[in-house]
């Protein structure tokens, strides 16, 4: 069903190109009709750009104009949540956000903020005085700050893959290390060539993210620019977790569409101190950088002077994929349209990209639907259930789980407590990704305090005996990022080959 | 010639100073006992080490046995020894003190196990 | 009927490492038979099977034997004394009842131990913890997962090596990387002097002509998918890259040799008190920690350098514990111990006065011709020269009864010339 290689003559209705947050919601929406829908994803895995390198937040409303789409779509698509999340496993917190401010100049800030969103929809957004704060989050010092209850946090890598599952499960043919090289209008459809073969259908879906500019580009489509701009990440160890209790932000800073540095608790226990804000030359430029870590750490105690910096485990950064120069003040909006004929474009899905995904899919297929008939399966199932996970479960169920299958009980990860069936399960993916990361963001094995010190071997060993991989074979991600150069032994071999 | 060596046989580590003339000690300084002195006059006439590294295992539990060279091999070989060792594959099971490969080279060095590893089951 | 097992037990070892081994022998000969040996491998020994170097066991054997060789002495001896001992066990929990979680293939166990002694070792410091800068690829790390993979799974890294670190595992590892083909590059330390031992240096650093660069460190790793490059600096004396000369080292591995932290995330869940500088617990002499019946004992304690030290260290608390069990524990009055000038920690922090007993320290700085001394507030009760002291090496000074006995406090320091 997937990765697999296809013939000429595969030709789907609806393809759509980048399995991201936004693509996939697509998908699985797409997938509730009858008609024929492929998505197809550059990366070794879904889930591989900007939607698993962000804060994991639902949204509430706040920040967007009135009656933009960013406004409609973000409150739309946190209301769908809950139902959504619920249906396909995937926890989700409404723990709730602050925004403080520090002095009576930052209290006019949050006054607007409350404006804004009352004015998209959102009810209940109280001001609470700095004493309030002061019990509901001990660590924080404020002198006023805007409650946002209903805002949330979830793992977007976990929400994404889900939908990528519920879609599949459904009907939707998804085919990841295929990336589109080019795209041409022939007869009444496209011709769509990749690394992996031709294929051919009626609509196009451009939700490549950080490439939408040059997936519409191939079709002559090539006015939009996108001005990539990198976030970076600290994260805080889960011994961190009773630290705060809701999302901290401090009132925005006045650059296009950045929201400053907070504080995101996470539903695993971490804390994510972030995102920076920088406009780059480059979009694969991930990098961290000393200067901007050096920020992190000083608007983090900012938002909470005593904030245990020795715990930090890991650094990382995402880029964004904004249509907004720099030098403009406010962000600009969503482009969700049909720019040529059946080829819709999806461009600048940077924050509430996340949120909105639910209502942007259902927007898309609005659109679609006003170009064919579109019948609803009888047989669409909206249930996706998670693996199960062994340090979720209590004592007694982890006991019973161990006498189900014995490998329940081999604890591959140390930090977070993965068992090997966990990770059986991770590398048994409907997508066949075989990599570290694979198994990183399905289980968590990797993303604790000793990053992978202790399952990495352990990985390796399943990896040869369940897969018979090869050690050159072995990637931490993608197709380029091979871990090893071979056997102990092979290196000397290899050397004198050469 | 003049040298700054330093010596390994404890873990002291003491830095010594040697004049020499090929393989005659003119003078050292440095050392805190004979074993340095003892070390410097191997190092000018025919330095040695003790080499450990691992060896392939065919059907054992573990793919790798650990060993070591039972006495200090002339240090020039080491490389030799590396590449010879790469092409050896031992059968399990193998005990600790097993002779993988005996008088290596003609030095009168063997080449011993420092692990168990059974069959493989 | 639930599957979970509980059983009540005397004593549980937390770990089969050279710590859990000559703990749980100890403890077996000083009387205690109910016990049992907690190992989350598959194999018996800890970090020893992958030391395959030699070095080991000059204390306690007067042999250089190498990691494997040492470990199988005690694991010889364990299966001599009939021991249980439970592979593939991973301690989930121990909370402060003293109930022990353990996962296996075998099940999901409850242990109520009357005593518990923690002997789970050390983990690696990580790139993430320093939060060097640059690009996430493969090919980043740490010196123990490379020793792991080079020595037991038959994995090769990569092949062009850059070391951070001049620890004894770095060195240990550019020695072994190069004799198995690799090209290390450089090992870059940031200090102005090595970290390990002098005769490491030499043997596996000078011997193979690798560069050592110190007051140097790594200030950024480039590489989209598999590193390409790292980017070095010197520092100056607060440790700080100097802009403007960093240098490029094309490489395709990163090894990182930048500490080890005991891992106490089982002890602090469970209410043991840590000392933030040792990142171990608070011992007594007898090693109990701050909660009784709780001992600790090898790198969970404090990080060693030599796994004799381990071993004895261990067989004490494997003794306190036996004592704890068969309620011959002694009733004593304790005073703290504190570090002074020049001096990193001493363990134990808290001794008794009327017996013998052995202080374990490291200082600050390197140094030769150091003297430590012994103070009772202002009175210096006892001297003791070294004739070379590095932080890397753990100091052990024995003080007899005599000498402590009418102290009411002792602080340890290094003595100004």
């Amino acid at each position: 069903m997937s990765g697999r290689y296809l013939t000429m003559s595969d030709k789907s209705e609806v393809l759509i190109i980048g399995a991201g947050v936004v693509g996939c919601a697509i998908a699985r929406e797409l997938a509730k009709y009858k008609i024929e829908t492929v998505l197809l994803e550059k990366e070794n895995d879904v889930c591989s750009g900007v939607s698993k390198g962000n804060s994991g937040v639902l949204h509430t409303g706040i920040y967007y104009k009135k009656g933009s789409l960013k406004a409609k779509l973000c409150v739309e698509g946190r209301l769908m949540f809950p139902e959504l999340a619920k249906q396909l496993d995937v926890p989700l917190n409404l723990c709730g956000k602050y925004v403080i401010a520090r002095t009576d100049e930052e209290l006019k800030d949050l006054e607007d903020l409350k404006a804004v969103g009352e004015g998209n929809g959102v009810k209940g957004l109280p001001i609470i005085s700095g004493k309030e704060m002061k019990k509901r989050e001990p660590n924080i010092d404020a002198l006023y700050a805007l409650h946002s209850p209903v805002a949330g946090i979830f793992p977007p890598y976990l929400f994404t893959i889900a939908l990528a599952e519920n879609a599949l499960n459904n009907g939707v043919k998804i085919h990841v290390n295929t990336e589109v090289t080019a795209i041409k209008q022939e007869n009444s459809g496209y011709k769509v060539t990749t690394n992996q073969g031709v294929f051919y259908t009626d609509i196009i879906v451009n939700s490549a993210g950080l490439y939408a500019d040059k997936i519409s580009a191939m079709i002559g489509l090539d006015n939009y620019k996108q001005y990539p701009c990198r976030g970076e990440y600290l994260i805080l160890d889960k011994n961190c977790h009773n630290l705060i209790n809701s999302m901290i932000y401090p009132v925005p800073p006045k650059v296009a569409g950045v929201l400053g540095v907070h504080l995101t608790p996470t539903l695993d226990g971490n804390i994510l101190i972030g995102p920076s804000a920088e406009f780059i030359s480059e979009r694969e430029d991930t990098r961290t950088t000393k200067e901007k870590v050096q920020q992190l750490i000083e608007g983090a105690k900012d938002l909470f002077p005593s904030i245990p910096l020795k715990e930090i485990i890991y650094g990382f950064s995402s880029v964004r994929n904004k249509i907004t120069p720099p030098e403009e003040k406010t962000s600009r909006d969503f482009i969700i349209q049909e720019d040529a004929e059946n080829f819709v474009n999806l461009v600048g899905m940077e924050s509430p990209g996340l949120t909105a995904s639910p209502a942007i899919a259902k927007l898309v297929v609005q659109m679609i639907k006003r170009k064919v008939d579109l019948n609803e399966k009888s047989d669409f199932d909206p249930v996706r259930k998670r693996t199960v996970s062994f340090s979720e479960a209590s004592r007694i169920e982890q006991a019973a789980l161990i006498k189900e299958d014995a490998d329940y009980g081999e604890i591959v990860c140390r930090c977070e407590h993965v068992s090997k069936r966990e990770v059986v399960d991770a590398l048994n993916n409907p997508f066949s990704s075989r990599s570290i990361s694979a198994v990183k963001y399905r289980t968590r094995a990797g993303m604790g305090r000793c990053h992978g010190g202790f399952c990495l071997p352990r990985i390796v060993e399943i990896l040869k005996e369940e897969y018979g991989l090869l050690p050159e074979e072995i990637k931490l991600k993608n197709l380029h990022s091979p871990l090893f150069v071979g056997k102990t032994k092979d290196l000397r071999e290899i050397k004198k080959n050469e | 010639m003049k040298k700054e060596i330093i010596c390994i046989g404890c873990p002291m580590g003491c830095y010594l100073t040697i004049d020499y003339y090929e393989k005659t000690m003119l003078s050292i300084s440095g050392n805190r006992c004979k074993v340095g002195l003892e070390y410097a006059e191997k190092e000018i006439s025919n330095p040695e080490r003790t080499l450990t590294s691992t060896v392939r295992v065919k059907n054992g539990n573990l793919p790798l046995v650990s060993v070591r060279t039972n006495k200090p091999l002339p240090k020039g070989r080491i490389f030799d020894t590396m590449d010879f060792l790469a092409e050896v594959e031992v059968e399990a099971p193998v005990r600790i003190g097993d002779k993988i490969v005996r008088n290596l080279f003609g030095t009168g060095v063997n080449i011993v196990a420092t692990k168990n590893v059974v069959k493989k089951e | 009927m639930s599957d979970l097992e509980s059983r009540d037990v005397d004593l549980v070892v937390i770990g089969a490492g050279p710590a859990g081994l000559a703990a749980a022998i100890s403890a077996k000969k000083n009387g205690v038979n109910d016990l049992i040996l907690l190992e989350r491998n598959n194999w018996l020994g800890g970090i020893l099977p992958q030391c395959i170097h030699d070095g080991f066991g000059l204390e306690v054997f007067q042999e250089p034997l190498t990691g494997p060789e040492y470990a199988q002495r005690y694991i010889d001896k364990l299966k001599d004394l009939k021991i249980p001992c439970f592979l593939n066990s991973m301690v989930l929990e121990v909370t402060s009842k003293k109930e022990v979680f353990v996962a296996s293939p075998e099940g999901l166990f409850c242990f109520r131990a009357k005593a518990i002694i923690l002997a789970m070792g050390c983990r690696e410091r990580t790139r993430g913890q320093i939060c060097i800068p640059g690009s996430r690829p493969a090919g980043v790390y740490t010196a123990g997962v490379v020793q792991n993979l080079i020595n037991l799974k038959n994995v090769m890294v990569g092949r062009d090596v850059v070391i951070l670190g001049s620890g004894d595992i770095g060195l240990i590892m550019a020695r072994r990387l190069t004799l198995e083909g690799a090209k290390v590059h450089a090992v870059v330390e940031i200090m102005p002097h090595t970290n390990g031992l002098p005769r490491n240096v030499q043997q596996c650093l000078i011997d193979y002509d690798i560069p050592l660069l110190l007051s140097h460190t790594v200030t950024e790793i480039n590489g989209l998918n598999r590193v390409e490059s790292v980017t070095i600096s010197p520092v100056d004396k607060n440790l700080k890259p100097i802009k403007g000369k960093e240098k490029r080292i094309p490489c395709d591995t990163l090894l990182l040799s930048i500490g080890l932290i005991p891992e106490n995330d089982l002890s602090k869940a469970c209410g043991v008190e840590l000392s933030s500088v040792t990142a171990g617990a608070i011992v007594h002499e007898n090693l109990e920690t701050t909660v009784p019946g709780v001992f600790a004992c090898g790198n969970v304690l404090h990080v060693h350098d030599v796994v004799d030290f381990v071993t004895l260290e261990a067989e004490k608390a494997g003794k306190s514990a036996a004592e704890y069990v068969l309620g011959k524990s002694r009733k004593v009055d304790r005073i703290r111990v504190e570090a002074g000038d020049g001096i990193r920690y001493v363990l134990p922090q808290s001794i008794c006065t009327d017996a013998d007993l052995e202080l374990s320290s490291r200082v600050v700085c390197p140094g030769e011709g150091v003297s430590i001394g012994f103070f009772d507030g202002e009175k210096l009760v006892k001297t003791k020269k070294f004739v070379k002291v590095h932080p890397a090496q753990m100091i052990k000074v024995k003080l007899k009864k005599s000498e402590i006995i009418a102290v009411k406090t002792l602080k340890v320091e290094v003595l100004q010339k």
